[in-house]
């Protein structure tokens, strides 16, 4: 099988957690491969593991058994330094909360992982500058996150996960504190950011922003239920 | 690369203080006053070195002063208190028998006496009885008039020479030379002014009023008890060892001494003053030290609490951090950064509220405390590198744990955090 097109590769992995002295389990038995540019909605009701799941992919978490190959790297080896840089370069997160930080300007928030990966000031500022014109937010650049609007925040986010250029765009309910409109024009981004060819996860509980997706896992109680190709996906 | 991390923790730290201006300055309290103990203390131990130096640079450093008190307080006072008073005989033959000095005197004092000039008294000023030969060490230069001679001295001429400040309190607006003033109903015509030689020591030599010693003896000729003094100049420090030894072996035989009992007058040295200073110095560090490590205690204490009370409040933020790629080195280092910055902007503010009131208390306190005058009203730059340096590492140590805890932080826990 080809391999050099894989992003994801995780084989069995399972996250448990000791409750009074019973081991839960939040994701049991998941194997799961994501290609370059794939759209990929995650599913699930609440507890259905999915925010388990989420932070695994992301390396904020890590299995407690199981196999997770990132770019052929296995992800069992790492240290928290290793994972930081991977969470750093190659993946970009967007969060329901948005998860701005408060005191700090768009275009500084923006700039945020660039210092951590040690971009020259000069460099990074061009970047940051660049990508929060790319979503739009070209006259809202020194802005302070509570200056905007939701719909605002969420793509100074956006912008915060793009500027590294990472290999997957790691969504989390990235419309749940937004109106439906602004959800639609939000969804609309994460379409045009595919279409140039980004690689999508997005964790989700409604079916309407699942079917943006190109393939939908829906988890329940920490089981894959049905992993398929959506033929309707949905284009704003 | 870490470089931009520390930039950009520098300017975190700034903002969070800025932030919490009334709150961080409370938590850096004891770190204000920490710091300010140090450069008081550095600042008054500073004063005295100066102090002793110039001391001794006006004694002279080879000069001995045979004395039935001990200056520095080396024996206990008891003791001094039963010695017998140096009589003048004793004192002369010591003077004329001394080969190894270069010169040697007797000397005499008389305090609080009433000087009289025209129809004001003024009190508090010493009279000296002494010889010729005080005019030609350091202490007995003169800037105007001249000192008493041999001849003065033979004859016990009615001249006096006036320290600078007691040339001041006599004649505060007119020229002293040639004016004849009243010492204990004697008629004394002022020659010559010493110059000024006050330090906090030194500074009732400027009150003195110089007299022939033959002259001293006729107007202080009741026979209350005073003990002279014999001032020698060794003429070269190498030479201090030779006059000492004489001068000992000569004064325990013209005292009776037998051999083994103890002496019972003391060789004063410009290095007695050494030994004074040194005291003080020691007595100035122990209640500075004790103080300033008490407050530094305090304030470790209260900036560890602060920092733990701002990473709790930030916990999402690290969360948030970590998320998009912060190692657990860049969270530890913005901490202790702060903590750092805390504790340096509480050095500075030390300084400056130190400056100030070293600046006020050097001015004003003099004016009715003499002995201060040697304190200097300006803080020495050096305090700055000292305070900078004693509060950055006070802060790391305060900052260490709360930072080690943000930094072990899981970050899917810290992002969940509201």
């Amino acid at each position: 099988m080809d391999k050099s097109n894989t992003i994801i590769d995780i084989g069995n992995i399972s996250k448990v957690y000791e409750m009074g002295g019973e081991p839960v389990y939040a994701i049991r038995d998941i194997s799961l491969e994501i290609k370059k540019n794939e759209y990929l909605a995650i599913m699930g009701p609440s507890g259905s593991g999915k925010s388990t799941l989420m932070n695994i992919l992301g390396c904020l978490d890590t299995p407690t058994t199981g196999r997770y190959f990132f770019k052929g790297n296995d992800i069992n080896d790492m240290t928290d330094n290793d994972l930081a840089e991977i969470r750093n370069r190659e993946i970009g997160f967007v969060f329901q909360t948005f998860n701005l930080l408060p005191r700090s300007s768009a275009l500084k928030n923006v700039e945020l992982p660039l210092i951590y990966s040690g971009m020259k000031k000069s460099e990074r500022d061009e970047i940051a500058r660049n990508t929060l014109i790319d979503v739009g937010l070209a006259d809202r650049i020194s802005h302070k996150p509570n200056e905007l609007s939701g719909g605002q925040r969420q793509r100074v986010a956006v912008a915060r996960a793009l500027v590294t250029s990472p290999s997957i765009i790691l969504a989390d309910e990235p419309t749940g504190n937004l109106d439906s409109k602004t959800g639609v024009e939000i969804m609309h981004l994460f379409y045009e950011l595919w279409k140039k060819g980004n690689t999508i996860i997005l964790v989700t509980h409604e079916e309407e922003i699942a079917l943006h997706a190109n393939r939908i896992i829906r988890l329940r109680d920490g089981l894959v239920e049905r992993d398929e190709i959506n033929h309707h996906q949905r284009i704003e | 690369m870490i470089i931009a991390e520390f930039n950009e923790s520098i300017k975190l730290a700034y903002d969070s203080i800025k932030s919490n201006k009334l709150r961080s300055f409370l938590a850096a309290l004891g770190v204000v006053i920490g710091i300010s103990f140090v450069i008081l203390m550095g600042w008054v131990l500073q004063g005295l070195d100066k102090t002793m130096e110039d001391s001794i640079n006006l004694m002279g450093q080879d000069m001995i002063y045979l004395d039935k008190w001990d200056w520095a307080g080396g024996h206990t006072n008891k003791k001094v208190d039963q010695r017998k008073d140096i009589s003048y005989s004793q004192a002369k033959e010591l003077s004329k028998r001394m080969t190894q000095s270069v010169m040697a005197f007797p000397q005499a004092w008389k305090w609080n006496n009433q000087i009289k000039y025209k129809n004001e008294k003024f009190s508090g000023l010493i009279v000296q009885g002494t010889t010729y030969e005080n005019g030609l060490i350091p202490e007995g230069t003169v800037t105007d008039g001249r000192f008493f001679t041999q001849m003065d001295d033979q004859f016990g001429s009615k001249v006096v020479v006036l320290g600078s400040k007691a040339k001041e309190t006599i004649f505060p607006n007119e020229d002293a030379i040639g004016k004849t003033i009243d010492v204990n109903g004697h008629k004394l015509l002022v020659i010559g002014v010493v110059k000024k030689q006050g330090t906090m020591m030194m500074d009732f030599v400027d009150t003195k009023v110089y007299i022939p010693l033959s002259a001293f003896l006729q107007i202080y000729n009741d026979q209350r008890r005073r003990s002279f003094t014999v001032v020698m100049k060794a003429g070269d420090q190498t030479n201090l060892d030779n006059v000492r030894e004489e001068a000992k072996g000569l004064m325990r035989e013209i005292r009776n001494l037998k051999p083994g009992e103890d002496e019972d007058f003391s060789l004063n040295e410009t290095k007695n003053f050494q030994a004074f200073v040194d005291n003080l110095r020691i007595y100035v560090w122990g209640v500075g030290i004790g103080m300033t490590i008490l407050s530094f205690i305090v304030g470790i204490i209260g900036i560890m609490n602060i920092m733990f009370v701002s990473v709790a409040e930030r916990t999402k933020e690290i969360g948030i951090r970590k998320a998009i790629g912060a190692k657990n080195r860049s969270i530890l280092m913005q901490f202790i950064v702060e903590s750092a910055f805390l504790c340096f902007v509480g050095a500075m503010m030390a300084y400056i509220i130190c400056s100030i009131f070293i600046f006020a208390l050097a001015t004003i306190l003099p004016k009715f405390v003499p002995q201060t005058s040697f304190l200097s009203p300006v803080m020495p730059y050096e305090f700055l590198i000292i305070a900078s340096v004693v509060s950055i590492f006070v802060g790391i140590l305060a900052g260490f744990i709360p930072a080690l805890r943000a930094a072990k932080l899981d970050p899917v826990d810290a992002l969940r955090y509201e």
